[in-house]
């Protein structure tokens, strides 16, 4: 009798004292970015989301991040496209700006210079690191190596004329 | 007595039903005919012998009939026959009717043996010949005419009919007129050459008994066999029940036979005696033996009694040789079907040299045979029936005297073994099995025995032996092909009954020899495997106990594996299916030592109880208990089916230390494994050492590789049981993983001592080498050095412990190397100012199974402990980390309640859960789960589960969503003995009402994760969807799986739609924007 009483509701821990087996590799970037979004949709950061497409294809997201207040993508949404290679998270997605931004880091095709979206990246960074990562450059854009050589240099020598670019630049894009 | 009476009053009865039918006074010597118009034409003078001439032309009538010839020649002896003497026709046919030349008549009038046609006869010549002839006739047929009632005396057997016959004959003729007119008849070629018709004496009588038999005697025999059999005894398809009716029905057919047959043949025995008489007198005349002549006859009326026997008549025959076979050859008749027949009284068996029964039955058979050939119904019909029930006589033999006899009955048979000649069992290997020496014994001495026997009665030849030692030798033979067939059939239980049905084994192994068997064998064992042992209604133990038993089977069968080899690959693919399989095995293995001994024990009872009933041991018990659906207990199975994960079960499967009682524990593990673990024999081909075993020169029982064996055949070098389970589980490496897993939650536990697993350990290791096994080494390890490790800390840190330390609670390990589990203390809630002692086991980690972390806050003073204990390990190696797993521990806890103490040794988790109890500040200590997990940050399935244990212990007691503590025990005994054991009704009470509270949580958490998922999707996918394709997404995107219909979907967005999140455009969702 007490076994059984001890079984039953003992069965309910087990499948946290179990070994996880780790999965076939070729299945590896989609469980991972299934396990991902999970994480993702359980504890979402404020300010960034990201979700697959809709056309289903794992591998490619959408992602959008807020711009943070005191800085001049405050009250901005900004759009962007996430590729997985299929050895994710061994390699860094491919990120890019959809929405056209004025960004020292940010080309204007979207290009992101980032390092850990190259030589940093390691597999212990996910979606989520990455989108707070582009949260935080909006406010701190590293001026040493930009892409947009005239907003670095507006950056620091005119933040209003900056603005004033960001606003310019900046336009909602629609999905449909 | 009863036979007496039956037989009297039966005579009786026939009789009435003979004098209704026949009339009973003499009729005609003759039987009429009507004259046919064409030979009253020719106008024959045959005076006043009416009857005769009648005849006469009746017999013509059927000559011309049955064959071209119109005359038969009178003077030829021959019986009657469609090809015969067409040469000496045409003569008298020329005379006689002169009207009806045909062209082969005329060929025939130039043939030179023939007198040439006289011409000059008259017609008055002629005529006188021929009435001379007809007088002859006359007289000698009426003297050998038949009595149409010839056989109607009350008492069979009498010699009436002879007397009456001679008294007849000598009423109507003297022996000298007898004669006179038999030369006439007999030579009428030549004494009467102008007779123009003439007869052939011998066919007339053959063809007068053939009409006789038929009309008086066969109506006798069938009122014979009708008279008697009631409904009942019809219906009954085997009639060995009535077999005395039976008798009596072909006794009186054979006496109705033999006066039949006395008749005639002492009208034959007239004739036969008048020719030889003629044929003495007149030697050229000499044309035939007469005595040839009557043997054709008596060959003939054989044949006409046999051919007539009616259906009725051989099927009592039938009975009757059953019966008596039967009893001669100690196979019983069988009453009313097998269910009756108990055990060992109406088993058949050899009968012993003295057997009455037996003996009596021999001679009643043999005296029946005798007067059988004599009425002529032995012939090929009674032969054939003899072989039929031969037949069915080796079968019903070999079905009821081996079915199910497994083991050795040695005395039995022990000594009539010698007196075989046929020598088979010498050079046959089977010379060790007692079922097949005894039954080529029966074979030889009472079965062939009764077919020479009765053969010999029978035959016409004398000269040939019936039965030959070749026959004997097919015999024999087929007989070992019905044992063969019969084991096969039984295989499946033979598996069963391992080991006590060796004896059925040397049986099979001496029978398939050829590889057409073999097959057979495992034909029909696949078939008997798939249907009894690979379904769901087997456990997967007793599948695998099954399997244990099939290797030790097959392998004692056939050493090569070729049979087993062909019907192992279903079960090992069904087997593959069976998640639970190599647990079951590894547990098994992991066997305590105590458990052995209750399994042997159990065994030994078994065979003791099952002693008494030897002969049909094994097979009643055993079989019993695998073919009903309820099965032995199998509590640790159903546990382990409901978790798919292995670990917790095998804690659960750790008996108790206490309860090592034999019924209970032996009936869920795969003991056998541990005891052939320990087998000396099962382990001799530790890791392929004799690589070689094939060149083993002082191999002195080597054989050849079996014809079926295939082109890649390997000889396998023992049994080894264990081996092939292992690698019916798949591959080694499987099986190495589980059991590390097994082993690791063993370590764990607070067994105290480990000496099984190493034993096991050391074992495995000489199967599959050091290296494969080097991880369990570690762990074993790793639990001995923290027991010194957990010693030092102690000191360095000063620790005193006042008390022994108590099984020593796991702790753990460390930097990157190793992990620790926790050991918490004993922690009781009133008490909490005393310390507890605390001990750590010490893992590495790459060595052992990944056991996963489960956060959650030790009580205070644990978790102080807990700081120190790992400060003592950092001191003592300076480069490691521990890492606690907390959830892994064992805690012994001491509940100070108003009315009682309770201890009780539990996990961490649920000491820790119970713990926080202490700090709710309402009397009684009340708290939710909700409140639990604020404060302990533990998962809530563990606190749910941790609850339901400290209910069921009857220190919690749950009210609506809040769990109370017990201050005082429940009021009532019943409520105290019920909950003290784990009161069942409470528990099943509490704890749908605590799932539905956990559902409800986690519904109300997964339609959060849900809301996150559309949001995510809405903003990030595609600003605007339709239902159809959100839920799409959601099914393929949510790895656990999306279990809502589109109508919950729906209703849930509809929910969201009311509360202003999303909005519907042009039939698509959309977030509202803000």
């Amino acid at each position: 009798m007490e076994d059984i009483q001890n079984s039953a509701p003992g069965s309910v821990p087990a499948g946290k004292l179990g070994a996880r087996k780790g999965a076939d590799p070729s299945q590896n970037a989609a469980k991972r970015l299934q396990t991902e979004l999970m994480q993702l949709m359980t504890s979402p950061a404020p300010g960034v989301s990201a979700f697959p497409s809709a056309d289903g294809n794992l591998l490619a997201w959408n992602a959008t991040i807020e711009g943070p207040a005191d800085t001049p993508y405050a009250d901005l949404t900004f759009k962007l496209s996430f590729e997985f290679p299929s050895n994710y998270p061994y390699a860094p997605p491919t990120v890019l700006y959809k929405t056209p931004i004025y960004h020292p880091n940010v080309d204007f095709s979207g290009r992101i210079c980032l390092d850990i979206l190259k030589d940093k990246w390691t597999p212990a960074y996910n979606i989520q690191s990455v989108l707070l990562s582009l949260q935080s450059l909006l406010g701190e854009p590293n001026n040493a190596s930009p892409l947009n050589g005239e907003a670095a240099e507006l950056w620091d020598k005119d933040p209003t004329l900056f603005k004033t670019k960001v606003m310019d630049r900046h336009k909602d894009i629609g999905d449909d | 007595m009863a036979a007496a009476v039956a037989t009297s009053k039966w005579k009786t009865r026939r009789r009435r039903v003979y004098q209704s039918v026949f009339q009973t006074d003499i009729t005609q010597p003759t039987p009429h005919s009507t004259p046919s118009s064409r030979f009253t034409e020719q106008g024959q003078p045959f005076g006043g012998h009416t009857p005769l001439s009648e005849l006469k032309h009746r017999l013509h009538n059927a000559n011309y009939a049955l064959a071209a010839s119109p005359d038969p020649a009178p003077g030829t002896l021959q019986p009657p026959s469609g090809h015969r003497n067409t040469t000496d026709d045409p003569d008298h046919r020329s005379v006689g009717t002169s009207s009806s030349y045909t062209p082969t008549v005329a060929a025939s009038f130039a043939s030179p043996t023939q007198p040439p046609p006289t011409r000059h006869f008259g017609l008055q010549d002629a005529a006188e010949d021929q009435m001379r002839y007809d007088r002859a006739w006359h007289v000698v047929t009426l003297r050998i005419a038949l009595p149409a009632s010839a056989t109607a005396e009350d008492s069979f057997g009498t010699l009436a009919s002879e007397s009456q016959y001679q008294s007849q004959g000598q009423g109507t003729s003297s022996e000298s007129e007898f004669y006179e007119a038999l030369r006439l008849v007999v030579n009428a070629p030549t004494a009467l050459p102008r007779a123009a018709h003439t007869e052939d004496l011998l066919f007339w009588h053959t063809q007068q008994v053939r009409r006789h038999f038929a009309q008086h005697v066969l109506p006798l025999l069938s009122a014979c066999a009708e008279g008697l059999l009631g409904e009942e005894d019809l219906r009954d398809p085997t009639g060995r029940g009535s077999y005395e009716k039976h008798m009596i029905i072909v006794m009186s057919s054979v006496r109705t036979l033999e006066a039949a047959m006395r008749l005639y043949s002492y009208g034959m025995q007239l004739l036969v005696r008048g020719i030889q008489r003629v044929q003495a007198a007149d030697k050229e005349n000499a044309a035939a033996d007469p005595e040839l002549s009557a043997g054709r006859f008596r060959r003939d009326v054989h044949a006409l009694v046999s051919n007539s026997a009616s259906p009725q008549l051989m099927r009592s025959l039938r009975v009757v040789l059953v019966h008596l076979v039967g009893n001669t050859l100690g196979v019983p008749a069988q009453k009313q079907g097998r269910q009756d027949r108990d055990a060992e009284t109406t088993r058949p068996a050899p009968p012993t040299e003295n057997d009455l029964n037996s003996l009596a039955s021999r001679k009643r058979l043999l005296e029946l045979l005798d007067p059988l050939y004599s009425v002529g119904l032995a012939g090929e019909r009674f032969q054939i029936l003899f072989a039929e029930v031969m037949d069915g006589m080796m079968s019903e033999f070999v079905k009821g005297a081996y079915a199910g006899v497994w083991a050795s009955p040695t005395e039995q048979h022990g000594l009539v073994r010698s007196t075989s000649i046929t020598g088979l069992q010498a050079t046959s290997p089977a010379s060790s099995s007692p079922c097949i020496s005894s039954l080529c014994n029966w074979v030889e001495n009472h079965y062939a025995r009764l077919a020479i026997e009765v053969l010999s009665r029978i035959t016409d030849d004398p000269s040939q032996p019936p039965v030959t030692l070749s026959d004997v030798k097919t015999y024999q033979s087929l007989a070992l092909g019905r044992l063969a067939a019969l084991r096969i059939s039984e295989l499946f239980d033979i598996v069963l009954a391992w080991p006590s049905s060796r004896g059925a084994l040397d049986d099979l192994r001496a029978a398939i020899t050829t590889p057409a068997r073999r097959l057979q064998l495992t034909d029909s064992f696949a078939e008997a495997l798939r249907r009894r042992l690979l379904h769901p209604g087997r456990s997967t133990l007793e599948i695998l106990q099954t399997y244990i038993a099939m290797i030790r089977t097959f392998h004692a069968l056939d050493h090569s594996k070729v049979l087993l080899s062909r019907v192992s690959p279903n079960l090992q693919l069904y087997l593959c299916g069976r998640e639970d399989a190599v647990r079951i095995v590894v547990t098994g293995l992991l066997a305590s030592t105590e458990e052995i001994r209750a399994a042997r024990m159990e065994k030994q009872m078994r065979e003791e109880k099952e002693g008494m009933g030897r002969g049909r041991q094994a097979r009643t018990p055993r079989s019993g208990a695998f073919m009903t659906p309820a099965l032995p207990p199998r509590r640790g199975l159903r546990s382990r089916h409901g978790t798919p994960d292995v670990e917790e079960a095998g804690i659960r499967d750790v008996p108790p230390p206490s309860a090592s009682t034999a019924g209970g524990t032996h009936s869920t593990k795969l003991v056998e494994l541990a005891l052939l673990m320990t087998d000396p024999v099962q382990s001799r081909r530790a890791g392929g050492a004799d690589e070689d075993a094939d060149l083993d020169w002082n191999d002195m029982s080597w054989v050849p590789d079996p014809i079926d064996a295939g082109a890649n055949y390997k000889r396998p070098r023992s049994e080894d049981v264990i081996g092939t389970l292992i690698s019916a589980l798949g591959s080694q490496d499987t099986f190495i993983r589980e059991f590390q897993v097994i082993v690791a939650e063993r370590l764990l536990s607070d067994q105290a001592r480990f000496d099984q697993e190493v034993r096991v350990l050391n074992l495995l290791k000489k199967r599959f080498g050091e290296a494969a096994l080097q991880n369990c080494d570690v762990m074993i390890r790793d639990i001995q050095d923290s027991r010194r490790l957990d010693g030092a800390i102690r000191k360095v840190q000063g620790v005193q412990d006042g008390e022994q330390p108590r099984p020593p609670p796991a702790a753990t390990p460390t930097n990157p190397k190793t992990r620790s589990r926790p050991a918490p203390p004993s922690a009781s809630p009133s008490a909490s100012s005393t310390e507890a002692p605390y001990h750590a086991r010490i893992l590495s980690r790459l060595f052992w199974p990944s056991l996963e972390r489960e956060h959650f806050l030790l009580p205070a003073p644990i978790s102080e402990q807990q700081k120190h204990y790992e400060q003592g390990y950092e001191h003592l190696k300076a480069s490691r980390k521990l890492t606690w797993l907390n959830q892994l521990g064992q805690a012994t806890v001491e509940l100070e309640l108003q009315d009682r103490t309770v201890a009780v040794d539990c996990k961490t988790y649920e000491a820790t859960v119970i713990y926080a109890f202490q700090s709710s500040d309402t009397t009684p200590a009340r708290m939710t789960v909700s409140d639990l997990e604020d404060q302990l940050q533990m998962d809530d399935d563990l606190i749910t589960s941790a609850l339901s244990f400290w209910a069921s212990k009857g220190v919690l007691a749950r009210r609506g969503d809040t769990y109370i503590v017990l201050e005082t025990a429940p009021a009532s005994d019943q409520a105290l003995t019920s909950s003290a054991p784990g009161s069942p009704e409470a528990a099943a009470e509490s704890e749908p009402a605590a799932a539905a509270v956990v559902v409800d949580e986690k519904e109300a958490g997964r339609r959060a994760v849900y809301w996150q998922y559309i949001r995510g999707m809405l903003t990030n996918a595609s600003a605007t969807m339709p239902l159809g394709q959100m839920a799409m997404m959601m099914k393929m995107l949510i790895a656990d799986g999306f279990p809502w219909s589109n109508e919950e979907l729906q209703e849930f967005l509809g929910e969201k739609v009311g509360d202003g999140e999303l909005e519907i455009v042009g039939g698509k969702y959309r977030l509202v924007r803000k």
